[in-house]
């Protein structure tokens, strides 16, 4: 951990004076070079928290990105990154691409983009990995769960997007349209949360396609939006049969019948305040046997506010409220019944409070406390995980997150 | 003129000029390959925010930016409503999620004035006081609730002698009424030197807008700047 720690404030000065010359030239075009770090330690009370030995102290909360990007055109651009990370028990150390992408700008109301492109979806989707740019190490797990950062990080297709002003000082609307294939990483954390349920799945990928539209409102500082997102997943690997155990592992194939996600959103922006809020709505349907579908509806929100004190610090809050309702459809349903958000086991309810140095324009430190109630602990992942509870869960887990980075 | 009564003048001009002080010691510089001889706020912050990459005449730009400093807080502050530290983060969170590239950054008025100057599109903001040889200037105007009103004819303002041998300039801003035929009806000074501002006055009276269907007012930045 110590070491750890100590490379990074290495990197950290060596980053900055890598911020003087982030650059090179090929064939007399400029092609920039930009990469990120991130280490953090998380200490729990209560549960262990994103797959981490946490009740004891983890470090294994590490992230890196390094990206190269060049304006061939006054309209085309082009640019990939990679990105590694080990959380817990997910990421592993296995490097992907993040995101490779030919940008083509027409004109400002009409933009096409293509590859493998980091997918819009509320404030923070796509900018999530980007720790330095918000005053929080974690945010809000509720709408960005970071052990499900695949599911909706990016997709392999195209997006079509612009700007277009509005008459009579109406502001400004942005949209984007997408379509692709998500492919998540079978070290990712809902595969993870199904190795418990004997499920091994090889490969869990599949279509996505949505929009987002933001309106950048004429009250200074205001902008509101929404996105939505429609996917058909398919997971293959191989499970224990429960009502055959002995039968061993056996091959098995799952397609999404049903999956869409809403996500309404603001923003206000005052000097050095900052105010934000989201609710997101997850409901997605999986054929569990015949005649008998799986139903996950998740209802989620928050709301943050973070003010800049000075030149160097930045302190925030938030609230983050996420209930998980299980139910078996069809003939199920009329069996289980309702759930009721109140028990522990469906809803994770956190109250956050932040804090962040910049030390110098390259390096942070940020240090966080959450105060949880509930585990949320389903057949979909909320961040408590049975494989590192194997005793059980506790209704309250509070957390402390130290967290620091550097980019150029 | 014995030098008391130059610092008195000096002094007054000073502590008038303090109450514009802002927007009107940032000027908007562009190279000579962009056609346009004004942009509008929101335009302006749209291109340093990088949503925008081309103007209302179809010039293509390329934001260039400050590392730190007075000039480049006053900038973010008047046009972008932003703090320098919101701005970085918010160009990192293009640039890492392949969405955008980092502005070009350069740490002075002189070196943004030289790359301007030999960089095709590009545009950046520089201290009033800075030389632009060799660049454009733009005009900031500021739109009333009016639709836009393309400039036709611009003159430009004559120099006063006395503050050019006091070494005195400036930006100042004006609000102009301008009938559906185009000509400018009335200008009234919202900020800046009050002499520079009754020469910027002047000269606005003689510029011609764009036919319209009613009348409507801008706002104006017009910059006075010494030779080097």
């Amino acid at each position: 951990m110590q070491w750890r720690i100590f490379r990074l404030a290495l990197l950290c000065f060596w980053a900055a004076g890598l911020g003087q010359a982030q650059e090179f030239k090929i064939h007399d075009r400029t092609v920039q070079v930009h990469g990120f770090a991130s280490q953090g330690f998380v200490y729990t009370s209560g549960n262990n928290w994103l797959t981490m030995n946490s009740n004891a102290g983890s470090g294994a909360m590490t992230d890196m990105g390094l990206n190269l990007t060049s304006q061939f055109s006054d309209k085309l651009r082009v640019g990939a990154q990679v990105y590694d990370r080990n959380l817990g028990q997910l990421g592993q150390w296995h490097p992907s691409l993040d995101w490779a992408v030919a940008d083509y700008r027409f004109k400002n109301w009409l933009g096409v983009r293509g590859g493998k492109v980091k997918t819009t979806l509320g404030l923070y989707n796509d900018s999530q990995d980007v720790s330095f740019a918000h005053v929080f190490a974690l945010l809000p797990q509720g709408i960005y769960p970071t052990d499900l950062r695949d599911a909706t990080i990016a997709h392999t297709g195209g997006d079509v997007y612009g700007n277009i002003g509005l008459q009579h000082r109406a502001g400004e609307i942005a949209y984007t349209a997408y379509a692709g294939r998500r492919s998540d990483s079978i070290y990712s954390g809902y595969p993870y949360l199904l190795q418990d349920w004997q499920v091994f799945f090889r490969s869990f990928q599949g279509w996505q396609y949505g929009g987002d539209l933001r309106w950048t409102t004429p009250l200074n500082g205001l902008t509101i939006g929404a996105s939505r997102m429609n996917q058909s997943i398919t997971g293959k690997g191989t499970f224990v049969s429960l009502f055959d155990p002995a039968a061993g592992l056996v091959p098995i194939e799952r397609t999404t019948k049903t999956y869409w996600t809403n996500v309404f959103y603001g923003e206000y922006m005052v000097r050095r305040l900052r105010i934000d809020a989201e609710y997101r709505r997850d409901f997605f349907e999986i054929p569990y046997v015949p005649g008998v579908n799986l139903q996950t509806n998740i209802h989620a929100w928050y709301i943050a506010g973070s003010y800049r004190i000075g030149k160097h610090v930045e302190v925030g809050s938030y609230y983050s409220h996420y209930v998980v309702e299980n139910t078996g459809g069809s003939s199920l349903a009329a069996i289980i019944g309702p759930t009721d958000p109140s028990e522990p086991w469906n809803h994770v309810y956190d109250k956050v409070i932040s804090g962040q140095v910049d030390l110098n324009r390259f390096c942070y430190v940020k240090l966080e406390g959450h105060f949880m109630n509930g585990y949320g602990w389903a057949t979909y992942p909320s961040g408590f995980y049975r494989q590192q509870n194997p005793q059980g869960f506790q209704p309250n887990t509070n957390a402390l997150v130290l967290k620091t980075g550097f980019h150029f | 003129m014995k030098a008391s009564t130059r610092w008195l003048i000096t002094a007054a001009f000073a502590v008038w000029g303090a109450r514009s002080a802002r927007a009107a010691e940032v000027k908007i510089i562009s190279n000579q390959s962009v056609t346009a001889d004004t942009i509008s706020a929101g335009e302006l912050k749209s291109v340093f925010l990088l949503q925008k990459r081309a103007l209302q005449d179809g010039s293509i730009v390329a934001p260039v930016v400050q590392k730190s400093g007075a000039t480049q807080e006053l900038f973010l502050k008047e046009y972008l409503d932003r703090n320098p530290e919101e701005v970085r983060a918010y160009y990192y969170g293009l640039v890492y999620t392949g969405k955008g590239l980092m502005p070009k950054e350069l740490h002075s008025d002189a070196e943004v004035v030289a790359y301007v100057a030999r960089t095709r599109g590009a545009i950046g903001y520089v201290s009033s006081a800075a030389s632009s040889e060799g660049v454009k200037i733009l005009a900031v105007v500021r739109q009333g609730h009016e639709p836009e009103r393309r400039l036709l004819k611009r003159v430009e303002p004559e120099y006063p002698e006395t503050l050019k041998r006091l070494h005195i300039s400036g930006t100042v801003r004006l609000q102009l009424t301008i009938s559906p035929k185009g000509n400018v009806d009335d200008v009234s000074v919202l900020g800046g030197n009050p002499i520079l501002g009754e020469a910027a006055a002047k000269a606005a009276q003689q510029w011609v807008y764009a036919a319209a269907a009613r009348r409507s007012t801008v706002e104006v930045s017009v910059p006075f700047e010494l030779a080097p």
